[in-house]
């Protein structure tokens, strides 16, 4: 069973032979350059590049040695992109950590020590203040209300950091020959990798309103306003389906995963009840995953973090057949639980060790026995890939990201 | 009437109305109500019930968020007849994002249930260097100082504040709580904090139970 079969193994329920592990095929599974590094350096592979392909959040791309080393079993295909050395230029972090950006991406140093992303017009639109590991958004179009038409919407998107420093393959979107040049280098990393590949699409909702309005607003407007929300989330999900028709008809034979992103969970529960998820954001999330399972061979796997167990049977009946990142010490996210009840429809792609207080705080023991507990809860039968509750974060010790290695060994 | 005055602003609050609320303070105000009663009647019961609802589940926090900026609205109405008569607040807190963190919308909410619950609060804001709390302390005098973080690497930003109130001799003068996704009361404890919330409902219930209220 190689890599590939591995994870489609567990999407479709079967127990695979040995634990499927995901390290860095998304931006939310990933690993932070600044633990990059350090981890590089404790297995004794300083001369690995550390590149961070997501700026945004400063998260590096694992290098094809570091998946063999760690035998990961599946990649992005944004890292067919991006892969001639000229590509990438050599940066120092503010805390001293080398490592290299895209060509594409030159922050901008202020006096009091913060890094401002500053687009083509001059626009602030992103900030990394001083101490910080990742750019916060700066710019909220709509924050003083919604407009009459939404025409502008794909021109005001990229003021928006993720969208206007999105990582790979996207920062090559505006190129004439993209979606031929997607198709091209993707059945190419076809060929030469037995692993399973992932396409990150985000076709966002509920977030692109929290970008565009800010969240606090946006929060009031699924009260208030729902009149104006449904109109956004109409023209959202138009440019969406676009999007998702050249995916589809580029990568869709290719591609095993296509992941969707919307953060719909707090701490202590949803941001909104299930029957608001239910009016507004159910049926234009079916919409989207209808379109993929219609016109491609790839499974839909929604990213959101936080408590959802609430939407779950809404977000399963919206055709989402994965979820990320499975955030287990939020209320009601115990991997027993959610195994449970929810074990034949979904496939669990992280809730692998906690990344809040055990990866980063705790013991390599520890670590350890966080890793084996979940793999435990959730690998039986299938329905589970191995991945950290979301990106390990700079603070993490080498030694941990290490035993939680090992631990997994006793499973693969 | 008094009662059907009150009642309506109750209701503009936990329903999140936020254009009526602060029409249904005024209207109380007109028909001659005191400013004292409608804040504790009116809008801090509100915002109790608003706070018992998202505890048992019946309120998300699109709610909460909702009812406290309608709070806000009919606040901006009240405040100065609060100030006129001298209406005592139930106690200070100094609030903050800590140094290095630019997340403050955990924060603002955690703002507004306290000035819900009666208590005045003055927001430094996001991104707080220690000397600002310091500062804020010596100039409000404050029962509570509040701090608030969203990431495991600006967390050591709360230990660092706690530090700078210490070294100025301020901390046994006041409490400090700390919240935010990545702190828990083992590391409330370990930094000497005198109190962990988990949400913004939680932090009203600590001031309070700081204040022995």
């Amino acid at each position: 069973m190689n890599a590939r079969e591995r994870v489609l193994a567990a999407i479709n329920h079967q127990e695979p032979v040995g634990v499927p592990v995901d390290l860095g095929s998304t931006p939310s599974s990933g690993i932070s350059a600044i633990a990059h590094y350090n981890l590089k350096h404790a297995i004794g592979k300083a001369h690995w590049p550390t590149q961070v392909y997501d700026v945004v959040q400063q998260i590096a791309q694992p290098g094809d040695e570091m998946l063999d080393y760690f035998r990961i079993d599946v990649v992005d295909v944004g890292r067919a992109f991006d892969d001639r050395p000229e590509d990438w230029y050599d940066i120092t972090l503010p805390d001293g950590t080398p490592v290299q950006f895209p060509w594409w991406f030159k922050p901008s140093p202020q006096p009091n020590g913060d890094w401002e992303a500053i687009n083509q017009d001059g626009v602030r639109i992103a900030t990394m203040p001083l101490g910080a590991n990742f750019f916060d958004q700066t710019c909220f179009p709509y924050v003083d209300g919604y407009p009459e038409s939404f025409a502008d919407l794909p021109k005001v998107m990229p003021l928006i950091h993720w969208a206007g420093m999105a990582h790979s393959p996207w920062d090559h979107a505006g190129d004439a020959d993209f979606w031929e040049q997607l198709r091209a280098r993707t059945l190419a990393l076809r060929a030469r990798t037995n692993r399973a590949l992932m396409v990150v699409i985000g076709c966002n909702l509920f977030e692109w309103g929290t970008f565009l309005r800010r969240l606090d607003n946006f929060l009031v407007d699924l009260v208030m306003d729902q009149a104006n929300v449904e109109r956004l989330l109409d023209a959202l999900v138009e440019i969406h389906l676009k999007t998702l028709e050249k995916v589809c008809a580029a990568v869709g034979d290719i591609v095993d995963v296509a992941r969707f992103g919307d953060d719909l969970g707090t701490d202590k529960g949803p941001f909104m009840s299930p029957k608001t998820y239910r009016q507004l954001f159910k049926p234009r999330h079916k919409l989207m995953t209808d379109y993929v399972k219609q016109h491609s061979q790839m499974h839909t796997f929604l990213h959101s973090c936080g408590s959802i167990y609430k939407l779950l049977p809404d977000l399963i009946e919206a055709g989402f057949e994965i979820i990320n990142p499975v955030q287990t010490i939020a209320r009601d996210m115990e991997p027993q639980r959610l195994k449970q009840e929810f074990g034949k429809d979904l496939t669990f792609w992280g809730g692998g060790v906690d990344t809040r207080f055990t990866l980063n705080r705790g013991t390599p023991e520890q670590v350890k026995d966080n890793v084996r507990a979940n793999i435990e809860a959730f690998s039986p039968g299938g329905g589970f890939v191995f991945n950290t509750v979301h990106n390990i974060l700079p603070d993490v010790p080498p030694a941990n990201i290490i035993a939680m290695f090992e631990a997994i060994d006793e499973y693969r | 009437m008094e009662e059907a005055l009150l009642d309506d602003i109750f209701a503009a609050i936990l329903d999140g109305d936020i254009p009526a609320a602060p029409g249904k303070v005024q209207a109380a105000l007109d028909a001659g109500l005191g400013p004292e009663k409608i804040l504790n009647e009116g809008m801090i019961a509100a915002m109790g019930s608003v706070g018992e609802l998202y505890e048992c589940g019946d309120y998300y926090v699109a709610e909460m968020f909702t009812s406290a900026k309608a709070l806000q609205a009919a606040l901006g109405v009240l405040r100065p007849h609060l100030l006129q008569e001298e209406v005592r607040a139930v106690g200070t807190v100094v609030i903050g994002t800590v140094k290095g963190d630019m997340h403050d919308i955990g924060k603002n909410l955690v703002t507004m249930m306290l000035e819900g619950a009666g208590f005045k609060v003055y927001d430094l804001g996001p991104d707080v260097h220690p000397s600002r709390f310091v500062d804020a302390v010596v100039e409000h005098k404050p029962d509570i100082v509040a701090l608030s973080a969203l990431l495991t690497t600006t967390m050591p930003s709360m230990q660092t504040t706690i530090d700078a109130l210490t070294a100025a001799g301020l901390r046994s003068k006041v409490k400090v709580i700390v919240g935010g996704a990545p702190v828990n009361d083992e590391y409330a404890e370990h930094i000497h904090a005198d109190g962990y919330a988990s949400d913004a409902s939680q932090a009203v219930a600590l001031a309070k139970a700081l204040m022995n209220l």
